[in-house]
């Protein structure tokens, strides 16, 4: 009844190794791999009815609102980048929701994990930001109407402002899993906890079992409100990729 | 909570990053500690941009 043995990394078996590095398939993997396929089966499985069935209509409707999102946030050139964070949209959700079910890992409560994911974009914003626009992309560190005075301090700040996405932008998906899924098992061990008490025990696990459910309720609203937060804030980065500074 | 978690982990985010830089500084010019410090209250007040920016206080783009 540890909270925290639900986040273990196991081995599963060992594909090879890189310079001395085990290089191991992991519970983690399988349930990376699980997310592609489940996403694959459900944009490619679902068949092109002109009337769409269920699965279909999932599948038209996750994507229009991940297009619908990149076109209000980042203009219509940020379709550039659907491919990139529909991925990233459908990996989030389809991992976070298959990790309300009980018994399995939630790959997105490891820092590892939303960090990578986080500097992807980081970098992608970057390279992207260069390449597209040379020099000009500094001009997002360096607002205009600004006394030169002040100027030095106001860019220190951006800059930092701009390195401290990435933290920001992986430790809130990463935070909001981790606590969540922390939060339910330990509501769901005071269940198991009071049940073993006899009479009155069985009586009083009523009410922690009821906040389970409600906590399971809560919890999938915040799997699937993170994973949107977490694409709309990578449309916004793409944004000032595309157009540092008007 | 979500919103709570959002906020925080922005200024934490500032705040770190902003230290982070300073230690590096401090380490790559032997300036201790005045690079920790400077760039850390700069990393707070980058901080608290980031959470008047998120939480809509001040526009997210401001007129650069």
């Amino acid at each position: 009844m540890d909270p925290i043995h639900q986040f273990n990394i196991e081995k599963i078996f060992t594909i090879g190794h890189i310079g001395g590095q085990e290089i191991a398939f992991t519970n983690s993997s399988a349930y990376m791999l699980l997310a592609v396929v489940l996403t694959s089966l459900l944009m490619l499985a679902t068949g092109r009815k002109l009337v769409p069935g269920r699965m279909q209509s999932i599948a038209e409707i996750s994507y229009e609102f991940v297009a619908d999102t990149i076109r209000t946030t980042a203009g219509k050139d940020g379709m550039k980048f659907f491919p990139f964070v529909f991925s990233i949209f459908m990996l989030v959700t389809v991992s976070n929701l298959v990790g309300i079910i009980p018994y399995t890992f939630t790959i997105s409560s490891h820092i590892i994990v939303t960090a990578a994911l986080a500097f992807l974009v980081f970098f992608t914003v970057l390279i992207y930001g260069f390449y597209r626009n040379g020099l000009r992309f500094f001009k997002l560190f360096v607002p205009s109407g600004i006394p030169v005075v002040i100027l030095p301090l106001v860019v220190a700040i951006e800059v930092i402002s701009f390195l401290s996405r990435p933290v920001s932008h992986s430790v809130r998906l990463f935070a909001n899993m981790l606590a969540g899924h922390i939060t339910l098992k330990v509501f769901a061990s005071f269940v198991t906890m009071l049940g073993a008490m006899g009479i009155v025990g069985v009586f009083g696990a009523v009410l922690p079992l009821a906040l389970v459910v409600a906590l399971t309720a809560l919890e999938l609203l915040v799997a699937f409100l993170q994973a949107y937060v977490f694409t709309i804030l990578t449309c916004i980065y793409i944004n000032d990729a595309i157009h540092p500074g008007h | 909570m979500a919103r709570g978690f959002r906020l925080s982990s922005e200024l934490i985010a500032g705040v770190a990053v902003g230290a982070v830089i300073g230690w590096g500084f401090d380490r790559l010019l032997s300036t201790s500690p005045w690079g920790l410090i400077v760039f850390f209250l700069l990393g707070f007040v980058a901080g608290v941009i980031n959470v008047m920016r998120s939480a809509g206080v001040i526009p997210e783009q401001t007129d650069r």
